[in-house]
């Protein structure tokens, strides 16, 4: 079995992301989170969302699946319990998974299954030409909403942590050794680990530029308790303040499959059933 | 006493008092005195309240369907008597549950009424009065002569699992059968003759939707997913129970977009998976269907049709799903489309779904409907150790190291047949992409017009083997035949049962196991040289199977016997129409 390295994750296939785009450094930093991790080609899956950070799918030399918009997670949860040896990663855009894909990240949060999700939050949708997501600010002029955006934007990272998410954080495209940090501890992570990774859409979110950045990201205190779930929750209450850093961590709860009796042993995947004896199914009906 | 082979039993009471175990275990009492049995339920989409209905028709030339003319009524509630006057005649027997019973109320009725307090006899037991349905069965197997022991075991059997409850059942039948027996002696019920017992009772008593859940569960089926839905809960839950005896993860999913999307994650990941739902949430599935076509995901889907459209009436049957079905998803794709009959058939095209996805790597979804999905019917035991073997795998879906070279492995690589074997995640230097964007040979997006047109028809390839292994038209009945009834999915479970009276001595049938891809060849064939009136019989407004046989085939000259109310065909209403040409105004005749 190939370990992983950069060069082996190469793939032939060019990036087609603006210049200045953000999603260029979270791949470098999941690569890079990748490698650090001493993982093997074989044990990872990347499930991947539709969007400009869906097209990494494309980007990436791994065991890929490159779902339909919104529905990414829901094919994890599926990859995650047939074989729970894969480390499984999600990939998507903030209006696959916070818009398109919201109820399966509420469940798989609710479920705790055992995957990474990254979200790509540039607060656009940009594969189609810039219209507003659901975390656009309120007022936002874009094609969809010439008047400004009417509604507020989401509070996802809240709705994660109130519903049983086991480990939330978020990310800047612009730091990129916090992101390293940040993937490689929810990839370690037994549970579901949500990073939210704020970035640049130099294309069409003129308002959210690096600079815009520089001046509303900041590191948590240091004396922050991760543990804390009410301290997160207030945390995230102002949606303007953007903290980088884990918001919560839940280090007592167990992951889905750890609670399916049919997987205590094994993995789904090796135990396919050459013979089946019936007798047990057919007491009920003789 | 005349030996009786054959008896239509009805047990009618409000929804919570138990009318289902009741005529379940009524049923399976016949079962085991070696007669087929089918076994019919109607009920309203509510939990308490409303009236619901368990029909047992038994015979021993065999069972298909259920029968109108009722042997015995037993109703609850005086009031439900008027419910079932159109299966009551001269020679049926009603029992209520009462104490009396005034029969001035009940001018149009021509059966013997008795009235009968089945809650007495259960409350003298001791036991909860919901009983009463028990003491029913008691009554019933005095009333036909049947076995006592038998009867006892079964109920025994039903309450394994409270000792208590099980014991004061046995009692309650025990004192129904002996009070019935009284009022035989004191001659205030006629005798109604001996049910045979042939004593070969080698049989299974299931419903449809068991019977796929046992059929899946032979082919090694090791994830289903799905969202509660009438019709199609009945395999949920059968599933979900089965997890402690076999390999199999059932996931109630949050929608049925994620139970359909968590399927197909499971069978990318290796195992074999399968969803479900009624027309509503296939609905919702549409989308990721076409994402199974177009990335070649194996999946099996139910689709248990109720009378639609929209909520429609839930708990009722229907087969008006079948052009939906055909044109599900958005795309051009290759699927195949089931549609089971008897119970049997259920069990054995659910095995076959489960390979032909896994062989093809396409979408096989069973059409089904509530009518035999939660109907009891007998079938043949089948082989109970069940051997399987992975198809179009890399390895055989073995973990581990794939024997490739770095680079070598192309998932979706051209072939003649259009099958390229899959690689699963854990298999070394087998990396690929799966993927819902058109894609290369390794599995990248690709809008080149070449690269397009090679995947599409590579896909479409798959069509000639598959055509191979899909069932084949059955077709019964006169050889010469004046008429032919036309069908597919559960119909031919009712017309199999016209066709054993006289009057369809110049009748055939034509049952269609598989709709899709449509068996054209075939169906040309069964039909050359035949000059007979052709009926399409089918559970739709608009003809939808006729029209798909006039797309398909070269046949134009179609007549159609259509029902949709929700209620299944009744035999007699054939029989009548192939008598004097003439069809209840429940039914449609084009």
């Amino acid at each position: 079995m190939n370990d992983i390295t950069l060069a082996n994750l190469l793939s032939p296939v060019q990036p087609t992301w603006c210049p200045g785009c953000g999603n260029f450094s979270i791949l470098t930093a999941l690569k890079q989170a990748l490698v650090e991790l001493n993982l093997k080609m074989d044990e990872v899956v990347i499930v991947f969302g539709i969007g400009c950070s869906g097209n990494t799918a494309d980007f990436i030399k791994c065991y890929g699946f490159h779902a339909l918009h919104g529905r990414g997670l829901a094919n994890a949860v599926g990859i995650k319990l047939a074989n729970h040896r894969q480390k499984v990663i999600m990939i998507g855009g903030d209006g696959d998974l916070y818009g398109e894909g919201l109820n399966h990240l509420v469940a798989a949060c609710r479920g705790n299954h055992d995957i990474t999700t990254l979200v790509f939050n540039n607060h656009r949708y940009s594969l189609t030409t810039g219209q507003t997501s659901p975390t656009s600010a309120k007022g936002t002029v874009a094609k969809s909403t010439p008047q400004g955006l009417i509604e507020d934007p989401i509070g996802a990272l809240s709705i994660a942590i109130s519903n049983g998410a086991g480990f939330v954080a978020r990310a800047y495209a612009g730091k990129l050794k916090q992101m390293v940090e940040l993937i490689k501890a929810g990839i370690q992570y037994d549970g579901f680990s949500l990073i939210d990774v704020q970035q640049p859409c130099p294309t069409f979110n003129k308002e959210q530029d690096y600079a815009w950045y520089q001046q509303n990201v900041f590191d948590l205190p240091a004396e922050y308790d991760p543990s804390n779930q009410g301290q997160a929750l207030v945390e995230l209450l102002d949606k303007n303040k953007l903290s980088l850093g884990v918001l919560y961590r839940n280090d007592q709860r167990l992951a889905y499959h750890q609670e399916v009796a049919t997987l205590r042993e094994k993995t789904l995947i090796e135990q396919f059933p050459q013979t089946v004896d019936l007798n047990k199914a057919i007491k009920e009906f003789v | 006493m005349s030996e009786l082979e054959q008896l239509n039993w009805k047990i009618s009471a409000k929804a919570g008092e138990g009318v289902m175990s009741s005529a379940k275990l009524f049923a399976k009492a016949c079962k085991r005195q070696g007669l087929a049995v089918f076994n019919y339920y109607e009920y309203p989409s509510l939990i308490k309240g409303g009236l619901q209905s368990g029909q047992v028709y038994t015979a021993l030339r065999g069972a298909t369907c259920q029968q109108r003319k009722l042997d015995l009524l037993i109703v609850f509630h005086e009031k439900f008597i008027n419910e079932h006057l159109a299966e009551l005649d001269e020679q049926s027997l009603v029992i209520v549950n009462a104490n009396n019973f005034d029969s001035s109320k009940y001018p149009d009725l021509k059966s013997q009424v008795l009235a009968i307090n089945l809650t007495k006899i259960a409350r003298d037991q001791g036991a909860n009065p919901l009983a009463a349905n028990i003491a029913a069965l008691g009554l019933s197997a005095r009333i036909f002569a049947m076995d006592l022991q038998v009867m006892g075991r079964v109920v025994v059997e039903e309450f394994a699992k409270n000792k208590e409850a099980a014991s004061k059942n046995l009692l309650v039948l025990k004192a129904a059968f002996e009070f019935t027996d009284d009022l035989i002696k004191q001659g205030k019920l006629v005798d109604r003759g001996n049910l045979v017992n042939t004593g070969v009772d080698e049989q299974l008593l299931v419903t449809g939707s068991e019977a796929i859940g046992l059929g899946v569960l032979a082919a090694g089926l090791q994830f289903y997913s799905a969202y509660p839905m009438t019709p199609a809960t009945g395999l949920l839950h059968f599933l979900a129970a089965e997890q402690d005896n076999y390999p199999i993860v059932v996931k109630h999913a949050e929608d049925e977009i994620a139970a359909i999307n968590h399927a197909l994650g499971a069978s990318f990941a290796g195992v074999r998976a399968m969803t479900g739902s009624s027309g509503g949430g296939f609905a919702l599935m549409v989308e990721s269907l076409s994402f199974a076509g177009v990335a070649e995901i194996p999946l099996v889907v139910l689709e248990a049709v109720r009378q639609g459209p929209a909520t429609g009436l839930p708990t009722w049957t229907s087969q008006g799903d079948l052009n939906f079905v055909l044109g599900a998803g958005h795309g051009d794709f290759l699927r195949v489309i089931l549609t089971p009959g008897s119970v049997e058939e259920h069990f054995v095209l659910a095995k076959l779904a489960v390979e032909l996805a896994e062989k093809y790597q396409l979408p096989v979804l069973i059409m089904s409907d509530k009518y035999i999905l939660e109907s009891h019917q007998t079938m043949p035991k089948m082989i109970l150790s069940q051997q399987n073997q992975r198809f179009a795998m890399l390895n055989d879906g073995r973990l581990g190291e794939s024997g490739l070279g770095e680079g070598e492995f192309l998932r979706y690589k051209l072939s003649a047949d259009g099958v390229s074997p899959r690689s699963i995640p854990g298999q070394g230097n087998a990396l690929q992409l799966t993927n819902s964007y058109e894609h290369d040979q390794y599995g990248f997006a690709t809008e080149d017009a070449v690269e397009t047109k090679q995947a599409v028809d590579k896909r479409a390839a798959k069509l000639s083997a598959l055509q191979q292994e899909l069932p084949k038209p059955l077709y019964l009945g006169s050889k010469n035949p004046k008429q032919i009834f036309i069908s597919f999915g559960s119909t031919i479970n009712v017309l199999q049962e016209v066709l054993l009276d006289p009057l369809a001595s110049q009748i055939a049938l034509i049952h269609l196991p598989c709709v899709y891809p449509f068996p054209t060849q075939e169906f040309e064939v069964l039909l050359a040289g035949k000059n007979a009136e052709l009926f399409v019989v089918e559970g739709d407004a608009t003809g939808q199977l006729a029209g798909l046989i006039k797309r398909e085939t070269k046949l134009r000259d179609l007549r159609m016997i259509l029902r949709y109310d929700g209620r299944p065909f009744y035999s007699e209403d054939l029989l009548e129409f192939l008598q004097n040409g003439q069809l209840n105004k429940q039914y449609t005749l084009l």
